[in-house]
């Protein structure tokens, strides 16, 4: 035998012979499908954009992950470390507290134990009635 | 002004019509061939058609832009892929029409008085000589275990290296070497120190 790389034996060479005679038998309907198959791979190796240009197609993504991270990394570091973050329906109801004056004189003035004893006073004449 | 285009290649880029050309070369280059090497494969000369069809598409698809000197054994891998994937495919719904109480043979047409007729013209006794050693090796191929078939052709109809015929088959060098050992000796064997 020959090794692969070596040169054609007899048996080779005439082997290779008849398969290319085979490929001469290949009949017309054939070759033009394989011909449309061809031209079909073709546009599809058109409509590939360069490189460049499937980068630049990938730019709107990369630069939104980009700012959504240095949105990220910038609101980490202005959070104090340890302290509890606030939520802004705290801060609003501190606001409405400290704008609302009465409540503020009623939370002073707080009396639990009297409202306590009111009720049931209540209660008592209901249920003596 | 958009810019002048055939197909999807543009018309004004002399990279990608150069591209295109050399794809087109190498793909009416290796077509024929192809579309043998996956008949002698699957017997069946629609599926070696949607074979060979696939595998060029990939190509053109997945690897265009790489050089051009890699394709062929790029271009003969995605064609076995494809090949044993129709292989396997086959084989599953062959044990699934088995179980079919009825089955019908798909291609059991009614063959074309036309095509099946015999030439009228004489056959030069060199020319019908080469017939005869054509349908004695494909039948000699066909009858070859499935991976002393490939290297065969891929060496001797193909004419791939030995690295080439490993990257396309995905197997060592040493294996290609055994398949095709074995695969000329069987043919040997079946055809004698053969003619033409």
């Amino acid at each position: 035998m020959s090794a692969v790389n070596e040169p054609l034996t007899q048996f080779e060479r005439n082997a290779r012979v008849v398969l290319e005679q085979s490929l001469s038998r290949i009949d017309g309907r054939t070759r033009s499908r394989l011909n449309q198959a061809r031209q079909a791979a073709l546009e599809a190796a058109g409509a590939r954009r360069p490189a460049w240009w499937r980068s630049l197609t990938l730019m709107p993504t990369v630069g939104a992950a980009a700012a959504a991270l240095l949105v990220a990394v910038v609101l980490w570091h202005r959070q104090p470390a340890g302290e509890p973050p606030v939520l802004e329906a705290q801060h609003a109801e501190d606001m409405d507290l400290l704008a609302d004056s009465e409540a503020l004189e009623l939370l002073d003035g707080w009396d639990g134990p009297f409202y306590e004893w009111a009720t049931a006073q209540t209660d008592n004449v209901q249920s003596d009635g | 002004m958009p810019a002048a285009r055939h197909g999807d290649v543009d018309l004004t880029d002399p990279e990608a019509q150069t591209r295109s050309r050399a794809l087109n070369q190498f793909l009416a280059g290796v077509e024929l061939k192809a579309f043998k090497i996956a008949q002698a494969a699957l017997r069946h000369e629609d599926d070696a058609l949607d074979a060979v069809q696939d595998a060029m598409l990939q190509l053109a698809r997945a690897y265009a832009d790489r050089p051009a000197q890699e394709w062929k054994p790029l271009f003969y891998r995605i064609l076995e892929n494809r090949i044993r994937d129709m292989q396997r495919r086959r084989t599953v719904r062959g044990r699934v029409i088995a179980w079919l109480p009825f089955r019908g043979d798909e291609d059991d047409e009614e063959p074309d008085p036309i095509a099946q007729a015999p030439s009228p013209e004489p056959q030069p006794p060199r020319r019908l000589e080469l017939e005869q050693a054509v349908g004695a090796l494909e039948k000699a191929l066909g009858e070859l275990p499935r991976r002393q078939q490939q290297a065969f052709l891929l060496r001797t109809l193909e004419g791939l290296d030995v690295a080439q015929t490993a990257a396309a088959m995905g197997c060592s060098q040493g294996s290609v070497k055994t398949h095709y050992f074995r695969a000329l000796q069987r043919l040997r064997a079946q055809l004698g120190e053969f003619y033409v």
